[in-house]
């Protein structure tokens, strides 16, 4: 990963002198393990501070919209993905991004990591080999990184970007992988059930908009819950009104959603919000043969028509 | 979402089908009621302490 | 003062008893995290916690709670009246609550509870509240309350503090409050040259302290100047407004006001707010003082590290649980930003040549 780090410093550094570009947006070394800080450099003189490591999990697409500037911007796979949604969206142009593409080596889940050491507290980790050394007062653990990815990167299918104007690396290898085993699961309940369950999967809810505030495709400059003429939804933490929440941001989600997990790495309370989400990009593949974000110049499937889409369930 | 599949109707009625409409709407009030009473996603007054 | 010890045996019969008279709160065990709920018979706190997720300042403000409800349906006779829900006016007692958590609840009440205005909804809560402490004897790396004016044994907001011994407790009873809560849960067994096991444990935590803010130059600031200080759009660059930190944080006490209506029936509530949220400060003219992400972060800071400072004098609003530092997904670290404010001076003023 550190050849990935030199390389961003370079091109950053390259792309500010020459003035191709106004911001450079990257991640920063984190203030505590297993983060890493989202940050903007716009001079030269700044770029040292810009890093890559596989706590990198933030999608940087989520800082674009909205902006007038020339941007360079470091994109995982997922992040790619969103930017070209977000241009598909008129959310951003072309013209303005230079995309740093980095092959994704799959990003960890600091949470997974401090399970995996029993909430011990850790105060350092290193990373080689495809292994993580987690330090804390007096232990020292060695995980198998595998062990310990984010929920969606073990399953992405889609690890290198599908954009880009500078590359940090060689594409890798993309995996085959079944990655609804969760969501058929979930299918094969009753109505009831599945109902309890999704009561269940939030109970904790605190209604801090993370997840929503954390995804790309949520930049609406008023979302429904916080509209109030009308208000379509409580602002309480009644549960009917946390579900409708969930429920609709989901469905608003419906075809534009890459899976880049944003969501649930934010969400304070660990709550697997990418059940939801999940069953529809697993409808878009399943119905319209569709994954969000492959192309900037398609627009997704919910947002057209074509005479032969699925509609067995008009009666 | 956990809704009853029977409380949930789809149906592709052209302006000109108003008779199609009013049987469509009949029906789907008839199947609804025969279920009775719906107890999710129902918000009576705000679950909270 | 006086001093206990009592074996794990004599706590847990003890927390037993006080279930009888006293509305129990605890550390539980929640998916991969603890956090403060009411404990059933027969359920323990579970003291194996380094810190909750969520504050336990749920416990006597709730996320949502019920002000009155109401109805305007004529044919009824209290039309019209506001009528407050019965509320459960049982004496509370939160065991385990960290010492830098029970200091926050002082903090608050600084806001809930002023000669002019008195929030009776938190006060009758807090007040109804026994706050049994447990001493950290292992504090975390993104712990810094000792320089944000608690510590790992502080006492200043509790009525007992414990003190973990392997196989019993040391029971500091520090108020009148924690004597009654010590005889209604039994616990007797004086325990004599305790003191220095406190005062020890107090010293060698703190030892173990690694994290550290300086808030001492914040009151000598301009705020003005602070305010307008060029850091701002740097600081606040990553943060996506979410609310995780001012939830999360024992010592943010803002909230807003709902009506509910169904029909004719309605609920009037209180909602934990955020100052992060745009809709804070969104007027009914669509006009909002705090439209842009730089300013909202800047509130957050200037609330904490200046304006509280500089209002009561009595340090920063802020207790250094590390919650905010460690659960942010952005890793906005408080320090940090502390750091800059205080060691910020005011670039100089240029006149165009
Ligand atoms: S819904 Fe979650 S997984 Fe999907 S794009 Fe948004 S943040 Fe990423
Ligand atoms: S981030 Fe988690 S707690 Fe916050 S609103 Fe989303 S699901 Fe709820
Ligand atoms: S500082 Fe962090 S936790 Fe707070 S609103 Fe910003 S992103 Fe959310
Ligand atoms: S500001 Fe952060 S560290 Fe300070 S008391 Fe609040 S949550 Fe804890």
């Amino acid at each position: 990963m550190t050849e990935y780090t030199q390389k961003i410093r370079e091109i950053a550094k390259k792309l500010l002198s020459e003035g191709k570009v106004d911001v450079v947006i990257g991640f920063r070394e984190g203030t505590v393990p297993l983060m890493a800080e989202p940050c903007l450099v716009s001079d030269p003189a700044g770029v040292d501070q810009l890093v890559f490591n596989s706590f990198c999990g933030v999608n940087l697409a989520n800082y674009l919209p909205r902006r007038k500037d020339r941007i360079a911007v470091v994109a995982k796979g997922c992040d790619s993905r969103n930017m070209a949604q977000h241009i598909a969206e008129n959310q951003i142009n072309r013209d303005q991004l230079v995309i740093i593409g980095a092959p994704c080596t799959r990003m960890m889940d600091r949470r997974k990591v401090a399970a995996a050491v029993d909430g011990k507290d850790i105060t350092s980790v290193a990373e080689a080999d495809g292994r993580l050394t987690v330090t804390g007062p007096g232990f020292e653990k060695v995980l198998d990184r595998e062990s310990v990815l984010q929920d969606n990167c073990a399953i992405c299918v889609h690890v290198n970007p599908v954009l880009s104007d500078e590359m940090l690396a060689d594409p890798l290898p993309e995996q085959e992988k079944d990655r609804y085993t969760d969501i058929r699961e979930v299918e094969a309940m009753t109505p009831g059930e599945r109902y309890a369950h999704f009561e269940e999967l939030l109970s904790g809810c605190i209604r801090c908009y993370a997840c929503r505030n954390a995804c790309p495709l949520c930049y609406c400059p008023t979302c429904f819950v916080d509209e109030s003429k009308p208000q379509w939804v409580g602002k309480s933490i009644d549960p009917t009104d946390t579900l409708t929440f969930h429920f609709l941001r989901a469905f608003h989600c419906a075809g534009r959603c890459t899976d880049c997990g944003a969501c649930e790495r934010a969400c304070p309370v660990g709550i697997n919000v990418r059940q939801f989400t999940k069953k529809l990009e697993k409808d878009c593949k399943e119905l319209f043969d569709w994954e969000a974000g492959m192309s900037p110049d398609v627009r997704p499937p919910l947002d057209t028509f074509r005479p032969d889409d699925p509609g067995k369930f008009i009666k | 979402m956990g809704i009853d599949p029977g409380r949930l109707h789809f149906s592709w009625i052209s302006s000109a089908e108003a008779t199609k409409f009013v049987d469509v709407a009949t029906k789907v009030i008839e199947e609804v009621k025969a279920l009775g009473p719906a107890d999710r996603f129902v918000k009576e007054k705000a679950q909270v302490a | 003062m006086r001093f206990l010890k009592i074996t794990k045996n004599d706590w847990a019969r003890g927390v037993e008893g006080l279930k009888d008279s006293f509305r129990v709160f605890g550390p539980v065990l929640e998916r991969s995290h603890f956090n403060f709920r009411p404990l059933e018979k027969g359920q323990e706190p579970d003291f194996s916690f380094r810190n909750t997720r969520l504050s336990p300042k749920s416990t006597v403000y709730p996320q949502s709670e019920i002000l009155f409800t109401y109805t305007l349906d004529k044919s009824r006779p209290d039309h019209h009246v506001h009528k407050e829900p019965p509320r459960d006016e049982t004496p509370r007692a939160i065991l385990g609550i960290r010492p830098c958590d029970a200091k926050a609840f002082g903090l608050v009440k600084l806001n809930f509870d002023t000669p002019e205005y008195k929030d009776p909804y938190w006060l009758s809560a807090y007040e109804a509240t026994t706050l049994v402490g447990l001493a950290c004897d292992e504090p975390c790396s993104a712990c810094f309350c000792t320089s944000a004016g608690s510590g790992p044994f502080d006492e200043a907001g509790l009525d007992v503090l414990l003190k973990d011994e392997g196989d019993h407790y040391l029971v500091k009873v520090l108020t009148e409050k924690g004597g009654k809560l010590v005889s209604a849960a039994g616990w007797a067994g004086e325990a004599s040259g305790a003191e220095k096991a406190f005062v020890d444990g107090a010293a060698v935590a703190a030892e173990k302290i690694t994290s550290f803010v300086s808030a001492d130059k914040l009151a000598g600031k301009v705020t003005n100047q602070l305010h307008n200080a060029k850091f701002w759009d740097d600081v606040a660059f990553s943060c996506i407004n979410c609310g995780t930190c001012t939830f999360l944080c024992p010592t943010c006490w803002c909230f807003d006001i709902q009506d509910e209506v169904a029909g004719t029936d309605g609920v009037r509530m209180k909602n934990w707010d955020s100052c992060m949220f745009p809709l804070f400060t969104l007027h009914g003219t669509g006009h909002n003082p705090r439209g842009q992400k730089t300013d909202r972060v800047r509130q957050r800071f200037m609330h904490k590290l200046k304006y509280f400072v500089d209002r009561y004098d009595k340090g920063i609003m802020c207790v250094g649980c590390g919650r905010c530092v460690q659960h942010c997904p952005v890793n906005i670290d408080i320090r940090r930003v502390c750091e800059i404010m205080n060691e910020y001076e005011p670039e100089p003023e240029t006149c165009p040549a």
